[in-house]
């Protein structure tokens, strides 16, 4: 069976006054169905660009995105509407993604304005009520606006409106971050079940290693732009390659006084992804770091069998 | 035995709008030692902030109210003293670190001179000196005095943080408030930020009252820990009281809804509902609604906090006794 989602070679350059900004660059990766990919980094490392040109929600510079064998990178807006139904985005900040003056109801409803043919009129009301109850939102808040309700529910309604289309694909995008942790555990609760039932595959985009760790089937390390680190969640924790994801993963709090971590504190901090100089872009701040790292740019190459890792130095660290 | 810096007593804030009155912080008390550091532990809209500003002076009048108790710093009750008297304990002898390094500085200043305005506000120093230690303070956090010249755009999230903290210990303050320091910046920035706050918190024996939402940043740099939920304080003790023996029901929930590094769990157990609306609080224990201990009692009846070992105070009718 093929991929669902197959990613070759994306790049997606800004120009800015200062220069090229390299916001993805060169990322590939495939995604089968009813899976999850988690996207991991820290802020400007490209991973929302990434969820959005997917989307294409903006505009790929180069490369291919394939969803079920077909090339959709450069269709128009018009030809892409038909797969955007099928590709379905969550977003970050529940209370700037909903429309403040369409109620509950009008904003999951809209989507069969725009695509008449998922659902006919008269049952549009029926299908509302169906999805309010799949993301366990009560029918009383069919006519209530956002702003009467809390970051939890809001999210719900973020991803009813997402389901309406029955799409078999979904970008997450930070979609608990902004939520408390009570509230943040059952929306990865609900997420989960609804890919067990409905079999929709997600690409996971999140600055938590722990949540990401929880929900995902393979996992992506972004650093600037470029996957420093991809394989399956299991391995990425029990067999850490890249020294910026070790870091990473040292310097998450723990909640727990036992076995705690040795931290690996990173000196500085990201440098700009504006005109990236050649060599590996984590070479400022690595411990390991020689001249060869500064000098050329290391490769996505498979350390282990599935696990890819972009280093120069993976398996003589720790004789420096 | 170190002496006390700050002692919250019996503390009810409320805010009082024309439809509503919010029930914001129910009869809080704690207190704090030199070189003390408590994490206040808590859900949005549990109350944290509004400790904070009390503890400051800052609560906003209308509509807040601090309707009674007392908050004794220094064995001084800043809640009876006026403006032109608080002002002379802010930044002085408590200062505060607020979430949002974006937005606590002031942009068209330089850094030097935000930092050098609190030394000159309140010790008698000419403007030279304020900035030669408004320098020093920049270099205590980790950032050459040669950029003291440049504005807050200048600097990255994680550096204006480093710069908001040099603000808030400039004039050695008893204790400092730091209200979710790292919420804003990055895991790798947080780690350095609280590498650095825990660090000066030893050298100068600061008294230090952490607010967040993650459990994970207290195990980091509190000893002590308190569970707020609905404006009071459900669990009380040691961090080892809080992390290893939780006897809360709360305490435990969050504990159980946080994804785990260290372990593989298919699903998480997440609290059920959502927090009570505080301008309408349940008669009897907040929790009840969500609690899965819940009995009649608790609906009746609000339990009180006891101390359930030494040290270790929680506010439950039928707490989590050990189980192994």
């Amino acid at each position: 069976m093929g991929a669902l989602l197959e990613v070759q070679h994306l790049k997606k350059f800004y120009p800015t006054a200062r220069g090229v900004l390299h916001a993805v660059d060169d990322v590939s990766f495939s995604l089968e169905g009813g899976k999850t990919l988690g996207v991991v980094g820290e802020s400007g490392c490209g991973k929302s660009t990434l969820g959005k040109t997917i989307l294409r929600l903006e505009d790929p510079t180069s490369g291919s995105i394939q969803f079920e064998g077909k090339e959709i990178g450069g269709l128009s807006t018009g030809e892409f509407k038909h797969y955007r139904k099928e590709m379905q985005m969550i977003f970050q900040d529940p209370f700037a993604s909903l429309n403040p003056r369409m109620s509950v109801r009008q904003i999951i409803a809209e989507t069969f304005d725009i695509y008449p043919e998922l659902c006919p009129k008269e049952e549009i009301g029926k299908r509302v009520d169906e999805l309010m109850d799949t993301v366990g939102l009560a029918k009383r808040f069919a006519n209530s606006y956002p702003h009467e309700l809390d970051g939890g529910r809001r999210q719900r309604i973020g991803i009813a409106r997402a389901l309406s289309m029955r799409p078999k694909f979904i970008v997450c995008d930070e979609p608990v971050s902004a939520l408390d942790v009570s509230i943040q555990a059952q929306i990865l609760n609900l997420l989960q079940d609804l890919q067990e039932q409905m079999g929709i595959a997600y690409i996971f985009i999140t600055h938590d290693l722990s949540v990401v760790k929880h929900i995902s089937d393979e996992i992506c390390v972004m650093y600037l732009g470029q996957v420093v680190e991809q394989c399956a969640t299991k391995e990425l924790f029990n067999n850490t390659l890249h020294p910026y994801t070790q870091a990473l993963l040292s310097a998450i709090p723990v909640p727990s006084l036992h076995n705690r971590r040795k931290k690996i504190l990173l000196k500085g901090e990201l440098s700009s992804p504006i005109d990236p100089k050649p060599g590996c872009r984590f070479a400022a701040r690595c411990i390991y770091a020689t001249e060869e790292c500064h000098k050329s740019t290391p490769k996505l190459r498979e350390a282990c069998p599935g696990h890819f890792a972009a280093c120069h130095h993976i398996g003589n660290m720790g004789e420096t | 035995m170190s002496k006390t810096v700050l002692e919250v007593k019996d503390l009810v804030v409320h805010y009082e709008t024309d439809e509503a009155v919010v029930e914001a912080v129910n009869n809080i008390s704690f207190s704090l030692e030199a070189g003390d550091t408590l994490g206040l532990v808590g859900e949005t809209g549990a109350g944290k902030t509004t400790v904070a500003l009390s503890i400051m002076g800052l609560l906003p009048y209308p509509p807040s109210h601090i309707v009674q108790g007392s908050i004794l710093l220094d064995g001084q009750d800043i809640t009876k003293l006026k403006e032109r008297e608080l002002r002379k304990i802010r930044g002085n002898k408590v200062s505060m670190i607020f979430q949002d390094p974006m937005t606590a500085l002031n942009p068209v200043r330089t850094v030097g001179e935000q930092i050098a305005e609190v030394i000159r506000l309140h010790q008698k120093v000419s403007r030279k000196e304020a900035y030669q230690k408004a320098e020093e303070m920049l270099e205590m956090v980790g950032i050459p005095k040669e950029r003291s010249k440049e504005y807050p755009h200048q600097f990255s999230g994680g550096m204006k943080q480093r710069v908001v903290i040099a603000i808030a210990l400039a004039c050695n303050p008893e204790l400092l408030i730091a209200d979710e320091p790292t919420t804003a910046l990055d895991v790798t920035i947080q780690a350095q930020v609280l590498e650095l706050m825990r660090d000066l918190q030893k050298n100068n024996q600061t008294a230090l009252l952490l607010i967040t939402h993650d459990f994970g940043v207290v195990a980091d740099i509190c000893k002590k820990c308190a569970v707020i939920y609905a404006g009071e304080i459900v669990e009380y003790g040691t961090v080892e009281d809080i992390f290893d023996h939780p006897a809360h029901p709360y305490t435990l929930g969050l504990f159980h809804s946080l994804p785990s590094l260290d372990e593989d769990v298919e699903r998480l157990t997440p609290i059920d509902g959502m927090m009570s609306d505080p301008t309408d609080l349940p008669t009897g224990c907040s929790f009840c609604d969500r609690c899965d201990r819940a009995t009649s009692l608790c609906s009746q009846s609000d339990p009180a906090l006891v101390e359930l070992s030494r040290g270790h105070y929680v506010k439950c009718h039928h707490c989590v006794k050990e189980e192994n």
